[in-house]
């Protein structure tokens, strides 16, 4: 098979099937259409005058984009015709299932194939790690959860499907037997993080989970949950020195004092689904003559969507292994976190070789999105605080946190980590000690979600922030102040940000402001029969996952046109926009065509990597490095709120080094200035105005001009880029044109003129230590939020009356974009605090009888559309990198309701959502 | 089965046999492939599978897709997402979605597209005072979920539309 | 206190809901049953089998079937569990909804399965006057017997309106996923017949 005029990403796995996100040579014409991966090709490219996103013309004329959009038919060298699958799940966990009632599919509603586990197995799959357990619910077992697979059953034409589906809806086509109760699994994981600061702030820790590392305890036989005490059988050393020191804090805060406030409080959170509107979907073909697996799906993380069905078909017997995997991708209709590491694409793939030859979609409807889509964790916490009533600052801090994680792992540990390391938000509090443990049940899997536990910790924390400032008494925002971390304070997990601390502006802003101003007069002018109540929080929450990576490829024409590619997804956030003007930053104009999603475009780079970048330690870390083309990953998920600041930054280095090495010297040489001019290291004095390279004293030179000249000498006309970030970037050196060229990034490619991409080892390399992966968030962003509600006495109906957002993002890539996630992220926060809510097992969206009828999320009808105020401070340097806000601005918003309501009804409210009907059954 | 003839974005479809309980979304997108028209929740509910629908006598409503059939379309004349579009030409609507940056992930765009499509052509024949607009608005849309952005820059670039063109569908001053 | 010990506290939470919540969100409850006129015979006071029979009666017109659509509100209900109609949607001038939404574009002429959508060709609200949610049967009762409050309807007329009025039978043909009104129309119809005859007795409460 002849490889396309396309570079693309192509390896073979260890099981010996080759991998490639893009087009092969046959299928180079069945790439999805191009107007779908390369908007902003349309004539009109609203981007270009920052007039609109760079994907607009497309998604107002309905462009088939998404990947519930694609049928064989719409994808050259595909059959015509398009099978359909259901995938059937269990909406039971307690009882055995027993099987299918396939009688009621008889005749014409019989199901082409049936594939039950006892099929996987005799072909031989594997479960990749990350989805441990079964992928059907074998006969004559419990499912582990419910909403578990049982089944896929796959019927050729749309209308068998149809129909066969009507005839599945209700009741009891899925059979279970004897009644076992849910099955019992071990925890997915439990932490304890300890934090003992030194006696003053220049002091070093005493105890701190960066010195010490993370620690967990030992597991219990009996119980779901682990042994906290230091001194059980079995502790493991390192957890015990944890717990000594924070069962220390815990008994100073249980000691009579009369000085000391304390507050010892539980909160509780509901699990919640994300509700991106368009259900999961994918189309999956298995060509049996080329044994090509074709693939396209709609994910947040591509590259692992690729590898997870790779492992799992990587065993298998023949003729279920294909020879090779080759996967495109598409936009989201929204993402949320929900479609980071999702089994269903696992399902698509089983799908298409079951049925081999012919094209199989499988798509979720919504009642099987909320049966099986992943969910928000739900938390039980219980805090303690203790504050020094003579100075009004925090002393010490003890928290539990309990998740539950549903029926699979997936991101639970992580969320759980995430959750504890954010539990005491924007404060410095010398002694904190936080353990967290996520439970297994038989609800469906909870996982990566906007906020990804913090929303859950620090609602709880600013709740109880507020109730501490009202009992000492304190103004909330000057207790805020006097406790809130400086710019070089240490986190509980002891190490510093690496990035801006903008709380006290926030808190200034936050107190200037004329809803908190009017709060009194507001409440004392309440109308007859109404309660109007005033609330804040501020918080501050961690972008990036500790192992994030970009790839960016920028090519310029010798018209001065720009292409970009990039692995990130579009799930709404705009990085294609993002991008284009990332990339205009360095080459004076916005690109004409932004490709996304794009894993391959790369190849030329041969990158590998190993190992695991979370866990890596230093030594293999440094042995491996010594490989040129080797990266702690290669391709990593669009989430983590990574998008403006890792997604964009790839493409922006390339864009650099074009400059640099490409229009730079074209620009020398049209100014005639010569090499050995002093003028001509005066690179970063240039700047670009109106498409135009504008120097003083020498003539503008337009882009396209640059290009042209660029293009007859042979300069760099296009660069790829690979870049890492572990709270840090990787950085390196490359030999360039007798210069070590030094940037954030550690592979690089170029091209010279018409010529060919060719790698550029790098001569050094610096990639973020592996300590940094205990360091908790060392990249943090902050936000705070004002509310005023108006409750209605008689009905509890509550009203958001105004709001108010203030956040800082460091430089806004898009601002336009950047204030429309915060107004989705204020709508969103809206729902999980007063709407949202799925009961976690039996009654639950595992029945599969969810919809949006139950499940409420925020319409326009529940927000203040025209009172909802933004501010976005201005970035403290021009050239401040841009921070992830996306999560941040949510968060803020929960907790600031609540104590709202407080303000209103002198009623705190420990459990979420806080309904109409929960407000007006405490006001009657 | 029955017979259905339609028209869509002014392009005859039919005579032809769809089976009584096909969904008109299903009609669209399977049957059809015009796959603008979205698939969101199944239950009318979110509306992003909203189109619209001409009357004869030259008033317009939206339309779920999701929960009615095919066949009670038959004699129908709609519009898709598809169709607003003229050689390439965007309306003023589709321009000032984009130039609001109404929409993020663009899934329930088609359905907020038909929707204040249908409300300019109703003020267009039957204005609103400019006290009653934002209440107009608010009531025309209400039925449309949209995650991602929180609404306002859908709602502004409607109201935008309407102001910038007050004579034709606001009730001038008195 | 040893840390173990808060565990027990947060663990025993979670297994609360479990117990709580039985069933499925949309369930079929089995279908109840109406007492005929005949089975009040052995009630001698004419006013008590009056009453008594309506009492019955209340049965139906209590089910969601009934009060989603005879909201106390100008915003129907829906489903078993009777929760706030979604998307929003409102009476508007004349019971059918507002311009932007009637009724009619997504009910239309016969409940259509496989998009769980009710359906009739006159499907529209009651009344503001004619509302029973939240109302007990003897409210409804003197209600219904108010020609202000029950269409300028004699108490005759509700024989043929409960007893024959298609709308009103809906009741009993709702579609899967909804429980139907208890008995049939028939029976309701004939329940309405008796009490009527014996002089439309209201319930004491």
């Amino acid at each position: 098979m002849r490889p396309s005029r396309r570079e693309f990403v192509k390896w073979v796995s260890a099981s010996g099937i080759a991998l490639s996100l893009s087009r092969l040579g046959s299928a180079e014409a069945a790439g999805l259409p191009p107007r779908a991966s390369l908007p902003g090709r349309e004539g009109w490219n609203p981007a270009a005058n920052g007039a609109g996103r760079i994907d607009g013309v497309a998604k107002v004329t309905g462009a088939k984009l998404y990947a519930s959009d694609f049928r064989a038919s719409d994808l050259p060298g595909w059959p015509q015709s398009t099978s359909h699958a259901i995938l059937v799940r269990a909406p039971d966990a307690t009882h055995v299932y027993v099987g299918m009632d396939l009688a009621r599919l008889s005749g014409a509603l019989k199901p082409s194939v049936v594939v039950t586990a006892a099929d996987l197995d005799k072909i031989g799959t594997r479960v990749p790690a990350f989805y441990t357990g079964d992928l059907f619910c074998p006969v004559g077992k419990t499912p582990i959860y419910m909403g578990q697979p049982v089944a896929l059953l796959i019927f050729e034409t749309f209308d068998t499907f149809d129909r066969a589906r009507l005839a599945l809806r209700y009741g009891t086509f899925v059979k279970f037997g004897e009644e076992t109760g849910p099955v019992a699994i071990p925890n997915y994981g439990a932490y304890r993080f300890t934090r003992v600061a030194g006696a003053t702030p220049d002091a070093p820790d005493v105890y701190s989970p960066v010195q010490a590392g993370w620690v967990s305890p030992g597991r219990s036989q009996i119980s779901p949950l682990p042994v906290w005490s230091p001194l059980a059988k079995d502790t493991p050393a390192p957890y015990s020195k944890a717990a000594v020191h924070g069962e220390q804090i815990r008994s100073e805060l249980a000691a009579k004092n009369s000085n000391l406030l304390m507050l010892d409080r539980e909160f509780e959170t509901q699990s919640v689904d994300p509700m991106f509107l368009e259900p999961e979907a994918g189309l999956a073909w298995y060509n049996s003559k080329s044994e090509s697996l074709e693939l396209v799906l709609g994910v947040q993380s591509p590259y692992e969507a690729a590898e997870s069905i790779e492992h799992m078909l990587g065993k298998a017997s023949a003729p279920f292994k294909p020879a090779r995997i080759n996967a495109q991708f598409t936009y989201v209709g929204g993402g949320f976190g929900g479609r980071d590491h999702t089994p269903f694409v696992l399902y698509v793939a089983l799908a298409a070789m079951f049925f081999p030859g012919r094209p199989v979609r499988l798509a979720h409807d919504r009642y099987q999105q909320f049966q099986a889509g992943i969910k928000r964790h739900p938390f039980k916490m219980r805090s303690r605080i203790g504050v020094d009533r003579s100075t009004g600052k925090i002393t010490a801090f003890a928290a539990d946190h309990v998740l539950d994680g549903g029926g699979l792992a997936n991101f639970s540990v992580n969320v759980a980590t995430v959750a504890a390391t954010a539990a005491i938000g924007i404060y410095d509090i010398p002694k904190v000690d936080v353990t967290t443990v996520v439970v297994h049940s038989r609800g469906v899997t909870a996982g990566s979600m906007r906020g990804y536990g913090t929303l859950q910790s620090m609602t709880a924390l600013e709740v109880l922030i507020d109730e501490v400032a009202a009992a000492l008494p304190l103004d909330p925002i000057e207790f805020r102040r006097r406790n809130a971390l400086k710019p070089d304070g240490r986190t509980m997990c002891g190490n510093r940000y690496s990035v801006s601390v903008r709380t006290t502006e926030m808190l200034d802003k936050l107190e200037k402001h004329p809803i908190w101003q009017q709060r009194a007069q507001q409440k004392s002018a309440a109308r007859p029969g109404t309660l109007v109540g005033t609330g804040l929080a501020c918080v501050t929450k961690d972008y990036g996952a500790g192992a994030d990576c970009s790839l960016g490829r920028v090519e310029l024409s010798a018209e001065g046109k720009i292409t970009i590619y990039c692995d990130h997804v579009e799930m709404g956030n705009g990085i294609g926009t993002a991008l284009a003007n990332r990339v205009a930053i360095h080459l004076g104009v916005v690109a004409d065509e932004v490709s996304v999603a794009r894993v391959d475009s790369y190849d030329v780079l041969g990158l590998v990597t190993s190992g695991d970048p979370y866990m890596m330690d230093q030594k293999t870390q440094d042995r491996a490095e010594k490989d040129p083309r080797w990266v702690p990953a290669i391709s990593t998920a669009t989430s983590a709120s990574v998008g403006a600041h890792v997604g964009t930054h790839s493409a922006a280095e390339a864009a650099r080094v074009i400059f640099r090495f490409g229009l730079w010297p074209a620009a020398l040489e049209l100014w005639n200035i010569a090499p050995n001019d002093p003028r001509a290291k005066d690179w970063a004095k240039a700047q670009w105005k109106d498409g135009q390279l504008v120097m003083s004293g020498l003539a503008a030179l337009p882009l396209s001009a640059l290009a042209a000249k660029a293009y007859a000498r042979n300069l760099v006309t296009g660069a790829m880029a690979h870049s890492f970030s572990r709270w840090e970037w990787s950085r390196a050196r490359f030999p360039f044109n007798g210069e070590q060229y030094r940037a954030e990034i550690d592979a690089l490619a170029v091209r010279k003129g018409n010529g060919k991409f060719a790698r550029i080892d790098r001569v050094s390399v610096r990639f973020p230590p592996a300590v940094n992966n205990q360091s908790g968030n060392t990249y943090t962003s902050m936000c705070g939020t004002l509310v005023r509600v108006e409750i209605e006495r008689a009905t509890g109906v509550l009203r958001i009356a105004k709001a108010y957002n203030v956040f800082e993002c460091g430089r806004a890539l898009v601002p336009e974009v950047v204030l429309g996630q915060a107004q989705g992220g204020f709508a969103m926060g809206v729902g999980y605090a007063l709407l949202e809510n799925l009961p976690p097992y039996e009654g639950g969206p595992g029945n599969g009888q969810w919809n949006l009828g139950q499940y409420l999320v925020a319409r326009g009808s529940d927000l203040p559309l025209r009172d909802l105020e933004i501010e976005v401070l201005p970035p403290l340097t021009p050239d401040e990198p841009p921070k992830g806000m996306a999560e941040v601005v949510m968060v803020p918003v929960v907790p600031a309701i609540l104590n709202a309501i407080f303000d209103a009804t002198g009623r705190r409210f420990q459990s979420l959502p806080v309904t109409a009907s929960l407000l007006k059954g405490v006001l009657a | 089965m029955t017979r259905l003839s339609i028209t869509i974005n002014g392009r005859a479809h039919g005579p032809t046999d769809v089976r009584d309980d096909l969904s008109m979304n299903d009609f669209l997108r399977e049957y059809l492939g015009m796959t603008g028209t979205k698939f969101g929740c199944g239950a009318g509910q979110c509306l992003s599978c909203a189109v619209i629908v001409d009357n004869p006598d030259g008033t317009s409503f939206t339309s779920p897709t999701c929960v009615v059939s095919a066949v009670s379309f038959d004699g129908k004349v709609i519009r898709t997402v598809e169709g607003h579009a003229k050689n390439g030409e965007l309306t003023t609507l589709q321009k000032a979605f984009i130039e609001h940056f109404s929409f993020q992930c663009g899934y329930c765009t088609a359905g907020f597209l038909n929707e204040g499509q249908v409300l300019l052509e109703r003020l267009a024949k039957a204005p609103v005072a400019r006290a009653e607009l934002e209440k107009t608005i608010a009531e025309a849309l209400d039925g449309h979920i949209c995650r991602c952005t929180g609404y306002i820059k859908y709602h502004e670039a409607v109201r935008d539309v309407i102001l910038a063109d007050s004579k034709r569908y606001l009730v001038a001053n008195q | 206190m040893k840390s173990e010990l808060r565990f027990k506290l947060v663990v025993s939470i979670f297994t609360v809901a479990t117990s709580m919540l039985g069933g499925y969100a949309v369930s079929e409850t089995a279908p109840q049953n109406l007492a005929s006129p005949e089975s009040f015979a052995s009630i001698a006071d004419t006013d008590a089998r009056s009453a008594a029979m309506f009492t019955e009666l209340g049965k139906v017109l209590t089910h969601p079937r009934c009060t989603n659509c005879h909201p106390a509100t100008d915003r129907p209900r829906q489903g078993d569990e009777s929760r706030l109609h979604q998307p929003p949607v409102a009476r508007g001038i004349d019971g059918h909804g507002l311009p932007a939404m009637r009724c009619s574009i997504c009910h239309q002429n016969a409940n259509f399965e496989p998009g769980r959508m009710p359906g009739h060709p006159e499907w529209h609200l009651a009344p503001r006057e004619m509302a029973w949610e939240g109302k007990t049967v003897a409210e409804i009762c003197t209600q219904l017997k108010d020609p202000a409050r029950n269409g300028g309807r004699k108490p005759e007329d509700l024989i043929h309106h409960i007893g024959e009025d298609t709308l009103v039978g809906w009741a009993w043909a709702p579609g899967a996923g909804r429980s139907p009104a208890p008995g049939t129309q028939k029976q309701a119809g004939a329940l309405v017949e008796a009490w009527v005859k014996t002089g439309a007795a209201c319930p004491a409460q």
